[in-house]
Parts: structure tokens; sequence; C-alpha cells
């Protein structure tokens, strides 16, 4: 067999995979979809050493527009307005992060908390009231759309949260959002795990 | 007194051995079964594998999703290609260049310190500790390195005539 030949043959496999693997795409069901281009901003980023970050429990921090701030006061009331002054908006970076005590506040305020998670785990668990954004499924972008069409309040803290530890999945969402005007995301950085450790309510299904 | 052999012999017999059709059958069917059961959750779940590659920090973004679409085929067609004996020398020197890819992705990830969850064969993240995926890590390199071993006792004994109807 001519060397020729070979190369040909490596050049017909590699085309057969990419023709089942767009045939395979567009069966797939939404939560399984994904758009070839992805737009992954931070992909070849590398976080500092992991073993200062263990020390401080913090989830990855990032750039300047994800980067890790130190989180807001405890709470000290219920109302909405205590709410805007303790967790104000911050123009100038993507997200800042939170702990329990703050995401519980901030849900007893009955504030928006979406769930950066996959639907399938969504709906195994989550926050009551928690909208699912799964922003490694393919219509993350429409529900982005959707979210700002409805004409929320870009400066009202919405809370966001995964599956806690190293999960970045809450971060990539406050970059989409913060991209289409909002200001006020919240970065609840021990996610869901941190949600249960804590015995507070959890519900099950699919879309809340 | 032993009959001297002529230099050399043990070698070729050595070589005869390890290329022979009943080990190179195996070696190539086992290789792409391997292969196979590892393509199969990545193509059932490519938004997790997309996760999984980007967690490397070694895909510029724009191309984690297509790699993560096309990369399972490339590998269940290898795979196939292997256990049924088709393109034997293109469908090896395949997975053997997507095995070093793996070890340089792995090893480049040991070496920043980074623990990430391999998605080998399951592209959901388990959970492990840092300590856990570390070691883990470890293993996937030594199970690569072996898994490129087997690769080469296909190439070798693919140049030679062992089963023509094959070819």
């Amino acid at each position: 067999m001519s060397e020729r030949s070979g190369w040909r043959r490596v050049l017909i496999l590699i085309l057969a995979a990419a023709a089942c693997a767009a045939v395979s795409n567009l069966a797939a069901s939404r939560e399984r979809r994904l758009p070839w281009v992805g737009s992954y901003t931070r992909a070849l980023e590398v976080e500092p050493a992991a073993s200062s970050k263990e020390a401080s429990g913090a989830a990855a921090p990032g750039p300047a527009t994800t980067a890790s701030v130190s989180p807001p006061a405890p709470a000290a009331g219920n109302t909405a307005a205590g709410a805007s002054q303790r967790f104000p908006p911050h123009a100038d970076r993507a997200s800042a992060e939170i702990g329990t005590d703050e995401a519980e506040a901030l849900f007893r305020e009955g504030r928006l908390f979406l769930d950066a998670r996959r639907s399938s785990v969504y709906a195994d668990g989550h926050i009551p009231g928690a909208r699912s954004f799964p922003v490694w499924e393919s219509d993350i972008g429409d529900r982005v759309k959707a979210l700002y069409e409805e004409g929320l309040d870009q400066n009202a803290p919405i809370v966001l949260y995964c599956s806690g530890g190293d999960c970045e999945d809450s971060h990539m969402l406050a970059e989409k959002l913060y991209m289409v005007g909002f200001n006020a995301l919240y970065v609840y950085k021990d996610g869901f795990p941190g949600w249960q450790k804590r015995s507070l309510p959890v519900t099950k299904g699919g879309k809340p | 007194m032993a009959e001297t052999q002529p230099a050399g012999h043990e070698g070729r017999e050595a070589l005869s051995f390890l290329t022979h059709p009943w080990l190179t059958i195996r070696v190539q069917i086992g290789l792409g079964v391997i292969f196979v059961v590892a393509a199969l959750p990545k193509i059932a779940d490519p938004p997790s594998f997309a996760h999984m590659i980007y967690n490397y920090r070694l895909v510029p973004g724009a191309l984690v999703n297509a790699l993560a679409l096309v990369m399972p085929w490339v590998e269940l067609l290898v795979g196939l290609a292997l256990v049924l004996g088709v393109w034997r020398r293109q469908a090896a020197a395949f997975a053997g260049l997507l095995l070093l890819v793996f070890i340089v992705a792995i090893g480049a990830n040991l070496a920043r310190g980074r623990a990430v969850d391999c998605g080998c064969f399951d592209v959901h993240s388990a959970g492990k500790s840092r300590e856990e995926l570390l070691t883990e890590m470890r293993w996937v390199l030594i199970r690569d390195t072996a898994m490129l071993l087997m690769v080469a006792q296909v190439l070798a004994a693919s140049r030679k005539p062992v089963r023509p109807a094959l070819r």
C-alpha cells in the first residue's frame, strides 16, 4: 500500500468522524446539543497554584471580570432596600462571590437565583425558585436573551450557583449576563452542595 | 555441550513472538474495544465532554466544542477499525496519536499542579478530592503509555503480511 493511500484513509477517517458528529449533533436533544464554535473566554487561563486555592477554600479565581472579592457584610435586615445596600451593583466586574449566609439572606428576600449546572442535574435537585441556566447546553444564549427581554432591574442582585468547589459554571454564566448588562451578579461559591449541607430547602423537578 | 546459536537468533525469536498473528489479533481487538468503550459516553453527552476538555485549559475556547463533538467519533471509528481489522495500520497510528495527545494533556496539567477529571471513560465529574484526582492522573499516564506499547506492537506486526485477508 502506498503512502498516499495511507494518508487518504486517515483523511477519510477524520471526515467520516466529522460527518457522524454533525449528524449526531443535529439529532441530539436540546440539552445534549453543542454549538460548533465555543465562546469560553477563559479556556486557556490557568488559575494560581491549586494548593493556595485549597488553603483559602475559595472557588477558582479569574481575571478582573470575574475576580473573587470579599463577600458583603452578613445579613442585617430583610428589606429590599437593605439588599441593594448590602449587595450593590458592581459594574466594574462580572461577579462577586458570596457565602451561604449571604445566599440564604437573598433567598429569604425572594431574589432571583440561577442554576448554572446541567439541566439533568438541576432536575435532580435545586434551590426552590431557581431557574435553570445550564451554561454547557446549546440554548444558553436564548435563555440569557429571554432573561434580558423580561426587563428586570439590572442592578438588582441575582444569585448564580453551580456545584461549589472548583465549579466555574456560575462564573461563566455571570460573564454572559454581565455582557448583556446585568450588574449585580453574585456567585454563591459553595453552590448547591453548600446549600444542602446547611439543610436549606431544596426542590426537585424540571422548570420552576 | 550446548549448541551455539548464530548471533541475533534470540532477538529474532523475540521479535517473531511479538509480531506473531496470535498476539497481534488479541492486542488489536483489545485496543479497539478500549477505544470504542471510551468513545460511547462522550458521544452520548457532548456538553459534559466539552466541559472536561475545557477543564484541561489547553484548547482555545472557540475549538472546545468542535473537539468535543468530533474526537469521540474519531475514537469510535479508530476502535471499530481495529476490532474489525480494516485499515489496521492507519487506525493503529491514529490511536497512537490520540494517546500521545492524552498523555501530553494529562502530563501538562500534572506539571502545572492542576487536578482535572480525566474524562477518559466517564464524562461526569465524580466529585473526587484533589489528591485522588492527581493519583488517578498518574495512573492514566501509565495506562496510556501501556496502550502506546500495544499500538507499537500492532504497527510492528502490520509491517509484515500476518493476515493478508485483512489488509
